[in-house]
């Protein structure tokens, strides 16, 4: 390596640090200091070191609300993943294989969910009038919804790697239709369902705004809406707020570094033929 | 072992016929090659017979059963493709008995059959790997596997060693024909290569731009094909074939001679020329000739003459063998 590839590499990594590292470490730090302590906002060490009284004040506010929190996002991202990796491969597949009319214009529906934003009053109305809004179900229908483009985009062009001669070898061995998805399509799909699973669930475990516009209520509270627990008009818990912060972003940053690998392998495979 | 025969079947894509309405006997036991240049149909004519394309009109029947409109499991088939087709999850084992899986068979039977199929074979010591731990020769044993595993009627065999190299091509063309003599089965085989149709065939049918050409054994198509097209195609190297004056003074639109009919002289002969470029091969070398009549020609001579670039000589035909159309 020469000078000058040490030193850009060395400047790289300084500017990553301050873009990731850093804000972190002021998260951390803050949530555990005393609030008046944190009020200050600055980046210094806490005079006091109150880590384990944030934690549990952070968990038991507003009656272990974040706890509950924790159960609606993760029946959300579940049930969300669910449908979402059954259904996207399923169309990806059809839309792949099967060529016509209809096709185009299902992958061009799917794609424009990519394209055109979502319109919130017309999509509660709608919930309202169907017994969906406020639910948990509905919640979990909208980030479906939401998640069907990319997903759909990512199936179709993984499985146009899959020889089509598979599909034909398991039709002359008697396989049905859906036989041919379950036991030889869907197998093959898994470094990309892989990808699937990590990027979207992360995405639908933090999201802020959707649950915040199709699932108001107390009940209903999602992680990333319990940041409002410690923020009001007159008094703001910074200290419990950065606690908050750092319990709602550990689960996420877990499945990222254990799955980040696969999630460039899926991204990148399809892409070109191997 | 059953007759396959196609009745007037035609194809079209779109506005495009590929297949112009076949008609053809398969008798029971026989190797049936299709062979044709690439774009002929031979491949989507298979696929027919497979039922993986629906044809446009026509009828098929196997065994005397009409299948036209049957799925390719109730067709009594099994096939081999070109790259294969394995299940890249499943190993060996569980891709020779995946037919017998979906049709329920009990667990021990399919062990049975699948042990047994490996044998035949020689797979029996790579049942438990994957598809991806085998070479190009064991992976398309497995497929052939797959294929005898479900005991059908017909076999059918798409290109199947064309992705293999020259040397373990030709040691699968014997294992394939050991095969067919053992098994006693109905095979259609589709390839563009003439070589593996003479060398394999009972009968081949060869076809251009989606019509058949002729049906014969192979030496009947060597010796009396039926157009210039057959001519020119079966046997390597291929016929010469020359029209205009040549042909006309013959009393034909056409004339042929094969490379080997031909007599190469240094002193007299029917056309003098003189010798343009020279391939030798060992046992026989090939010539390729300039004739001041005729322009070019390809002549098979014996390995132990010699001959140089440039060299003035005369060729004479052989008369009997000579082919007019």
């Amino acid at each position: 390596m020469t000078r000058r590839q040490t030193l850009l590499g060395l400047l790289a990594l300084g500017g990553a640090f301050v873009i990731f590292v850093i804000p972190f470490l002021f998260v951390l730090l803050n949530a555990m200091k005393t609030a008046q302590d944190a009020s200050q906002l600055d980046f210094s060490l806490p005079e006091r070191w109150v880590f384990w009284q944030n934690l549990v004040t952070t968990i038991q506010t507003r009656d272990y609300a974040l706890l509950l929190a924790y159960w609606n996002s993760i029946v959300i991202t579940v049930g969300a993943m669910t449908l979402l990796v059954i259904t996207g491969a399923m169309v990806g597949y059809i839309v792949q294989r099967r060529p016509s009319p209809v096709t185009r214009i299902v992958y061009m529906v799917a794609l424009s969910g990519l394209m055109i934003p979502p319109a919130v009053v017309p999509t509660i109305w709608l919930l309202q009038s169907i017994g969906l809004f406020k639910t948990l179900n509905g919640m979990i229908l909208i980030q479906c919804a939401y998640g069907m483009g990319f997903t759909v985009l990512l199936y179709r062009s993984f499985i146009a790697t899959i020889p089509r001669e598979l599909d034909e070898a398991a039709i002359i061995d008697g396989a049905k239709p859906w036989q041919v998805f379950f036991k030889v399509v869907l197998p093959l799909l898994k470094p990309v369902t892989l990808t699937i699973i990590v990027v979207q669930s992360i995405t639908i475990f933090n999201d802020f705004t959707h649950p915040l516009y199709y699932l108001p209520g107390r009940e209903n509270i999602t992680v990333q809406l319990t940041l409002y627990n410690f923020q009001s008009q007159f008094v703001t818990q910074m200290n419990l707020l950065f606690m908050n912060i750092l319990l709602i972003t550990i689960p996420p940053l877990i499945v990222f570094i254990f799955f980040n690998r696969q999630i460039v392998a899926g991204m990148t495979s399809g892409a070109v033929k191997g | 072992m059953s007759k396959v025969a196609l009745k007037d079947l035609r194809k079209s894509f779109g506005a495009v016929e590929v297949i112009k309405g076949i008609d053809l006997t398969v008798e029971a036991g026989e190797f049936c090659v299709f062979v044709g240049p690439s774009g002929c149909g031979k491949s989507t004519l298979l696929r027919m017979i497979s039922g993986l394309e629906e044809q446009s009109s026509g009828h098929i029947e196997i065994g005397g059963r009409d299948v036209s409109h049957k799925e390719p499991s109730e067709r009594g088939i099994a096939m081999v493709f070109q790259n294969y087709a394995l299940y890249p999850h499943l190993t060996v084992r569980e891709n020779i008995g995946f037919g017998l899986s979906l049709a329920r068979t009990p667990k021990d039977e399919i062990r049975r059959k699948v042990d047994k199929v490996a044998e035949t074979l020689q797979l029996g010591d790579y049942l438990d790997r994957k598809p991806k731990a085998l070479s190009g020769g064991q992976r398309q044993r497995v497929a052939i596997g797959r294929a005898i595993v479900r005991d059908p009627e017909v076999f059918l065999f798409d290109e199947p060693l064309s992705n293999l190299d020259a040397a373990l091509r030709s040691q699968m063309r014997i294992e394939l024909t050991d095969l067919h003599a053992r098994l006693g089965a109905t095979m259609i085989y589709v390839t563009h290569d003439q070589v593996e149709a003479m060398t394999m065939a009972d009968k081949i049918v060869v076809l251009n731009g989606g019509r058949i050409e002729q049906v014969g054994t192979p030496m009947e198509l060597y010796d009396t094909p039926a157009t210039p097209f057959v001519a020119g195609f079966i046997g390597s190297p291929r016929m010469n074939l020359y029209e205009g004056r040549v042909a006309r003074e013959r009393g034909c639109t056409t004339y042929g001679i094969r490379p080997e009919h031909l007599h190469i002289s240094e002193t007299e002969g029917t056309w003098k020329g003189q010798v343009r470029h020279i391939e030798r091969l060992g046992a026989d070398t090939i010539l390729h000739l300039e004739m001041d009549e005729l322009g070019e020609m390809l002549a098979r001579v014996d390995g132990s003459r010699s001959f140089r670039p440039g060299q003035a000589i005369f060729a004479t035909p052989d008369e009997s063998r000579e082919v007019r159309f």
